[in-house]
């Protein structure tokens, strides 16, 4: 029922802009086109090699987020690669229309990392956490939309983007995570990765909240309730096709984000159940609120994003049926 | 130095012709920006004519100049001067404006030779910084190791556009990067959409606020190509900063009825449409 590639126990705990810039160090061994922008933002070992190998392909515009997506879609013009670092607060905020204008209008290849997305970031409090990200960025016509769920995800989601031409955002949370997958998991932009199977209900999870949405399975699966879990990996385009064939296999969908219950993954899930293959869809999310300070284990309890919330909700769900 | 006198016939000729051009596009498309694009022509000319290094057989060719028209609601004119220098088809210019044209109402890169794709205004001096800095990757180096740049870049502003707060953003990063292949040229025709921009938002001391930036500052009539040509030539010249031409112009430039009304975003009546062909012959 779980999949062989899903670690047994959960495996290191590690950031996902650790695992990102892992793999940016990796790519830009072969790849002479990639220049690294920042709004004032932490390097990471990507930046600082480039800092030293590749000084001309790397820069800093200082905390001036519309300055920072423009300039990128200019180098995209010029025929490079940029990749954007900022708050995903920011970028989404104070530099939507930037996005939308300068790079997803003309389909510039440029990826825009929003760093510390979605709720689950400690102590900075709800001028940073982001929760309208989801909405307002998968709204955006030609604008690709990835929320990897841990290290290794991460790593094969940047990958992915890199070889992909277009515009990508791509979500990336602050706290370190633990490593759900293995290595050689099956990865493919655009496709849900299933991480346990059965028909009673399935969970639609996106992002770092993976790891409660698997220890929720597990649960539920000790009570009895065989449940789907997939990995939403990519926001936009989303999986139809595994969206509904969970809805006609196990006829009630959980989804699970840290991010608004409104336009989110969950909204998405909705849209296309409800024109293809109606069944309940249980929100678990941020509930129309602004965040605040805390550590990721009190903000999980406080915004209901425990795995304890997930199971309760599938309960609830598969009363629904 | 003097320019050759043909030289600037020949300028004044297609700045002309430009203006004429857009105008027919206005009539065609039932509405347009003649004030602002005919402030800017004679700029476009000096750039589109001479100045710049371009090909219109070429118009992805990796090295050539760029043109961003960060005001890019003053699209006519920068549309005649590529379909006059010969990237596309003039028969475009009577479908400008409407449903499924290539034209559309804010320049696209769609359009071969359009760098840029406005209408929000403010952002396009970011592009043209971008555009810069990637002129100077893969760049061969001078004998002190500096790269010399692929290309340069030329990016006309608005005067209203300026109050965007994005635009200060480009500029201060520009100084950072010691961007010296980044032109930017002010359109100072002192108007904006709904009044002069005294009224509405009044940015005085022009001069002083580049100068106080540390761009590189000149400040010229923007319709004698004596002067326009001379500015560019001196900002290829001095390295290490970025350029600034700031450019008295009069908004509706080559109409003179037109050119005291604030003519911003306005319908060619009959009227006018032959007052402004007749100004222009």
């Amino acid at each position: 029922m779980k999949q062989n590639y899903v670690l047994e126990p959960l495996g290191e705990m590690k950031a996902m802009y650790q695992a990102y810039n892992e793999e940016m160090i990796e790519l830009s061994k072969k790849n002479g086109k990639i220049v690294l922008l920042y709004g004032d933002f932490p390097r990471g070992a990507a930046g600082e090699l480039f800092q030293k190998e590749h000084p001309d392909r790397i820069y800093d515009v200082g905390i001036a987020e519309a300055n920072l997506i423009t300039t990128a879609a200019g180098l995209a013009g010029g025929g490079y690669l940029p990749f954007t670092h900022c708050h995903s607060i920011f970028a989404v905020g104070r530099a939507y229309n930037q996005i939308r204008q300068n790079v997803a209008f003309d389909k510039l290849n440029v990826k825009i990392v929003l760093c510390n997305s979605g709720m689950l970031w400690s102590f900075m409090g709800g001028s940073h956490q982001i929760i309208e990200e989801i909405a307002a960025m998968r709204v955006i016509p030609n604008l690709v939309l990835v929320s990897p769920s841990d290290p290794i995800s991460t790593k094969k989601m940047t990958r992915a983007i890199a070889e992909y031409t277009g515009p990508v955002a791509l979500r990336i949370s602050a706290p370190p995570v633990p490593t759900v997958y293995r290595d050689d998991f099956p990865f493919e932009l655009g496709k849900a990765v299933t991480l346990t199977d059965g028909s009673d209900a399935t969970i639609i999870s996106t992002g770092m909240v993976l790891s409660d949405a698997l220890e929720a399975a597990d649960t539920l699966a000790k009570e009895g309730i065989k449940v789907r879990l997939l990995d939403m990996h990519t926001l936009k385009p989303i999986d139809e096709a595994a969206i509904i064939k969970a809805a006609k296999e196990t006829g009630a969908i959980v989804t699970v984000e840290d991010s608004s219950i409104l336009g989110g993954l969950g909204g998405a899930v909705a849209e296309v159940t409800a024109e293809n293959a109606p069944v309940p869809v249980k929100r678990v999310g941020i509930k129309d609120r602004f965040g605040q300070s805390g550590t990721v284990p009190e903000l999980k309890e406080e915004y209901e994003l425990t795995a304890r919330h997930i199971v309760q909700a599938v309960r609830e769900s598969v009363k629904k049926k | 130095m003097a320019h050759d006198e043909k030289l600037i016939q020949k300028l004044t000729e297609k700045a002309k012709i430009i203006r004429r051009d857009a105008v027919e596009m206005i009539k065609a498309g039932d509405s347009g920006w003649i004030g602002g694009s005919f402030s800017q022509a004679d700029i476009i000319a000096a750039l589109m004519f001479h100045h710049m290094k371009h090909d219109p057989k070429n118009p992805d060719w990796e090295d050539r100049d760029r043109l961003i028209v960060s005001k890019a609601h003053c699209c006519e004119t920068v549309y005649a001067a590529f379909g006059e220098a010969g990237y596309f088809s003039k028969e475009l210019y009577k479908s400008y404006g409407h449903m499924g044209a290539t034209l559309q109402a804010h320049t696209e890169r769609i359009v071969p030779g359009i760098e840029y794709s406005g209408g929000s205004l403010g952002q396009g001096l970011s592009f043209a910084l971008g555009e810069a800095l990637a002129a100077r990757i893969d760049a061969p180096k001078d004998s002190s190791g500096r790269p010399v740049p692929r290309y340069r870049v030329y990016c006309i502003i608005g005067d209203g556009e300026s109050n965007e707060g994005q635009i200060w953003e480009a500029v201060m990063a520009a100084l950072h990067y010691k961007v010296d292949n980044l032109v930017a040229i002010l359109d100072h025709n002192k108007f904006q959409s709904s009044g002069t921009i005294e009224e509405r938002m009044n940015m005085m001391p022009w001069v002083d606020k580049w100068k106080a930036f540390a761009w590189d500052t000149a400040e010229i009539n923007g319709h004698d190509f004596e002067a326009i040509l001379t500015a560019l030539e001196n900002a290829d010249r001095v390295k290490g900063k970025p350029h600034i031409i700031i450019a008295h112009t009069t908004k509706c430039k080559g109409v003179p009825s037109f050119e005291h009304k604030n003519l911003h975003f306005c319908k060619l009546s009959d009227e006018m449409y032959a007052e402004a062909l007749e100004a222009l012959k």
